[in-house]
């Protein structure tokens, strides 16, 4: 009773969906829309928009968003939640303004301190939900509270002492044409996709989407989590370093709003909170979109009070058409 | 197909050492004794099965094997060395490989990465390469007989037998010492395809346990079988030396029961309870059919003919494209399950872990879930009410009451399905509709499964039954539409409803 050709020809039916459908479940691809639009509009109705430097300011300004949002979709993917982002933002950027030298060695300095800082509590965190089985959302409640207050112990008021070096160079254009802060952004994504191809990569999926399955499979999920945790905690640590080149101000409490913006970025680009589904990609560019919303309300005369009410209604058309999207790409899947 | 294999396999070789020799292996959870002694071996190129009702400790036994736990007491040998393993990672090293009974295949990612998982194929600077990885993995579904299947498929956009059978190869892939097949045929209408991979590693000395609940796929596969009661191995039989009964009564143990009822009589002209007409959508082309008042009837078919997706329009899970559903003479629209239920449609589905149950919550809270709205006082619910409709559809589905508290994911298959049918029973339906009822469950939970049916339908109701076995069709319904190709192929009942005549139809071959 074989029903199947035996033949050498593979079914149509089990084939991979078609490029269209892909991209059409493709979260990013309603991202990138939603981006089109909005850089039309902001062309329009700014007469400067598409100059050097105004892209420069939108891209700085979105840098450390982007930042964080990269690093929240990995503890996403996995089926978790990383509130340490706002905690890990604000520590970063006192720790630099405190500690950062001056001059390009002085920036490195810097970056390394942030990334080391964000490292250690995403290994806190990574630790406690991966090896204790701790709530992801509890723990890092925590340690976003413990950050914040050894920030204060570190600086206590706005100040701290911030190089030329990251006020301008790192804000500036590369040679008078690529800006830092696309380089930086390309440089992350770069790394992601790299990552993403090792078998930690695929794990991470592997995990978000059915951890018993995936240790039946042999997948180290404790491990693919730990480093997870860790690698979102060093681009946290990042997001402050940028943070402080672009306010050249330390500030303790200055990574509060990336708690909810962060996850507003990620839910814009298409990645699921329900784990296994999403990536980096789609993040950073959801963090472009809020920032050049903002830009774009500016532009168009709207008052800056309706810029929460505007970015939330953006998010809510971004997860409506997703949905929609998700069905027309699913439409006619094997239900055999 | 794998006929060789009806006869024994060729005597083991005396000197060999057993590929498993497992010696009173105990292991509890908490209070629960989950298996107390278990001894059997296994030789080389043997096929063994593992008999027992649900919660008798087969997939304990499975559990210890694949490395997933560590037995308490007792010792385990492979090929005559000392078997121990921490972790599936070792288990695998090792040279055991299994196929679990819940597909542990990850839907998000590509037959190809879960083939080679944890570790991919790379290609430049150590990197994950796809084309590289859907090249091993094309090898290897070709191998098995599965090369209609892309490798660059999502497993999610597979039908459930392909899951199973993808499942199946991965574990068979690995070129095992001992290949653990929990339950591999419970969504394979045909299982000639693994007859023939088992015929094939068999034969190069690897050991297989096989653990199925068809008593006539393990008489055609196996020589020796052992049966596990209340967790310890009572006997390790010759299965040809004793008959289907016998085995049953090892199974059960003194208080055995009769699992065979005769087939009731064909029911004259009655009343049409509800029906579909030139149904479509979906694999659906184009179906019609009808049951009556107090009728049992059963669909059949190969997988994929369209079966799932009449039971998901009628369910409420998808919308019908086109045609007509009627209950009770009036045509209705059902767009979900609320709907279903307003027509009093009671489904029961087919994957119950991810379709029917919560699993971290408690048995009887399952059971009331939807019908707590009318257990309450001012949307506060009444828990004396809820235990009395608990206690009730527990009685009925034969449910024993110390399950009640514990949370559902903690039981068997066959009692999480006996509390999913109580809770579909205790919303009150008229009408069941039933897919794969019996899948995974044990010979005692199918008996009650099959009275509960019959009970329901001499109540008034009527039922529409889908099953994988079609001796489970035609002992327990009274017509049987067969579909084919999203049509309905031809319909037997009375004395045409023969096994024989429901596989031509099935074919394709009609008429």
């Amino acid at each position: 009773m074989q029903t199947s050709p035996a033949s050498s020809g593979r079914d149509a039916a089990l084939r991979p969906e078609p490029l269209v459908r892909r991209l059409l479940g493709d979260g990013t691809t309603i991202i990138i829309a939603i981006l089109v639009v909005l850089t039309v509009v902001f062309a329009a109705t700014q007469s400067d928009a598409l100059s050097a430097s105004v892209l420069t300011d939108i891209l700085n300004n979105s840098l450390p968003l982007a930042l964080a949002a990269a690093g929240g979709t990995l503890v996403v993917v996995t089926r978790g939640f990383d509130l340490s982002v706002a905690g890990v933002v604000s520590l970063s950027n006192v720790l630099v303004a405190v500690h950062g030298g001056s001059g390009p060695l002085g920036a490195l300095e810097g970056a390394l301190i942030a990334a080391g800082a964000g490292a250690a509590v995403g290994a806190v965190n990574g630790y406690f939900v991966a090896y204790w089985n701790l709530q992801s959302i509890a723990l890092t409640l925590a340690t976003m509270i413990v950050c914040s207050g050894m920030t204060l112990l570190i600086l206590d008021a706005p100040g701290g002492d911030v190089s030329d070096f990251m006020t301008y160079t790192m804000t500036d254009r590369i040679g008078g044409v690529v800006p830092v802060a696309l380089a930086i952004a390309v440089a992350v994504y770069v790394v992601w996709r790299l990552l993403r191809r090792t078998d930690w990569g695929v794990g991470l999926y592997a995990a978000g989407a059915d951890e018993t399955a995936a240790l039946l499979a042999g997948v180290p999920v404790r491990r693919v989590k730990l480093i997870a945790y860790v690698l979102a905690g060093v681009c946290y640590g990042l997001a402050g370093f940028m943070l402080t080149a672009l306010t050249s101000t330390g500030t303790p409490n200055v990574g509060e709003p990336y708690l909810l913006l962060a996850f507003a970025a990620i839910a814009l680009g298409g990645t699921s909170f329900a784990g296994g589904r999403g990536g980096v990609a789609g993040s950073m560019l959801g963090a472009l979109t809020l920032t050049l919303l903002q830009k774009v309300l500016f532009s168009t005369g709207v008052s800056s009070f309706y810029t929460g009410i505007f970015q939330g209604v953006v998010m809510i058309a971004a997860v409506v058409v997703a949905v929609l999207f998700a069905r027309i790409g699913t439409r006619g899947e094997a239900h055999a | 197909m794998a006929d060789a294999l009806l006869q024994p396999q060729a005597a083991p070789d005396a000197a060999a050492p057993p590929v498993l020799d497992m010696r009173g292996i105990a292991r509890s959870y908490g209070a629960t004794v989950a298996v107390r002694r278990v001894s059997f071996d296994i030789r080389p190129g043997e096929i063994h099965a593992l008999l027992g009702e649900n919660g008798a400790g087969k997939s304990t036994v499975v559990k210890v094997l694949s490395g997933i736990v560590a037995p308490d007491s007792g010792t385990v040998a492979l090929n005559g060395r000392p078997y121990a393993p921490a972790s599936p990672m070792a288990a695998r090293a090792a040279g055991v490989s299994t196929a679990f009974q819940e597909l542990s295949l990850l839907p998000n990612l590509s037959i190809a990465e879960n083939l080679l998982l944890p570790r991919q194929a790379k290609g430049a600077a150590g990197l994950v390469s796809i084309a590289q990885g859907e090249a091993r993995a094309a090898q290897m579904l070709d191998a098995y007989g599965l090369g209609h299947i892309h490798p660059g498929v999502l497993v999610r956009a597979l039908s459930l037998a392909d899951k199973q059978r993808v499942e199946i190869m991965r574990a068979v892939a690995r070129q095992p010492r001992l290949l653990v097949l929990d339950e591999p045929t419970a969504a394979l209408s045909d299982p000639g395809w693994l007859f023939e991979i088992l015929e094939r590693i068999t034969a190069a000395g690897t050991g297989v346990l096989y653990i199925s609940h068809r008593l006539s796929e393990v008489r055609r596969l196996c020589r020796r079988g052992t049966v596990l009661r209340n967790g310890e191995s009572i006997e390790t039989v010759s299965l040809d030396g004793i008959d289907d009964a016998g085995i049953f009564r090892l199974m059960v143990g003194a208080a055995a029961r009769t699992a065979q009822t005769a087939r009731r009589e064909p029911k004259r002209e009655v009343a049409e309870a509800f029906g579909v007409t030139h149904l479509a959508g979906g694999t659906v082309k184009d179906i019609t059919l009808s049951v009556g008042v107090g009728e049992i009837v059963g669909v059949a078919g190969l997988e994929g003919q369209g079966q799932r997706d009449l039971f998901r329009m009628l369910a409420g899970v998808m919308p019908a494209g086109s045609g007509q559903i009627r209950v009770q003479g009036r045509p209705v629209r059902i767009a979900s399950p609320a709907d279903a239920a307003r027509v009093g449609i009671g489904f029961v589905p087919e994957e119950r872990k991810t379709e029917g149950l919560f699993l971290g919550l408690r048995t009887d809270i399952n059971m009331t879930l939807p019908v707590l709205g009318r257990l309450g006082r001012f949307g506060v619910v009444d828990r004396a009410r809820e235990q009395a409709v608990v206690a009730r559809e527990a009685e009925r589905v034969d449910l024993a009451a110390r399950y009640l508290k514990l949370k559902i994911g903690a039981l068997s298959g066959g009692n999480q399905q006996k509390a999913l049918i109580g809770r579909v029973l205790a919303a009150g339906p008229r009408h069941l509709v039933l897919f794969d009822p019996t899948r995974g469950v044990d010979v005692g939970t199918k008996a009650v499964i099959y009275d509960l049916i019959r009970a329901f339908v001499d109540q008034g109701g009527a039922a529409l039954v889908y099953s994988t076995e079609l001796a489970e069709l035609i002992h327990l319904v009274d017509r049987c539409v067969v579909v084919y190709g999203g049509r309905v192929a031809g319909e037997a009942s009375g004395d045409a409803l023969s096994e024989a005549r429901l596989v031509a139809l099935a074919a394709g071959h009609g008429v």
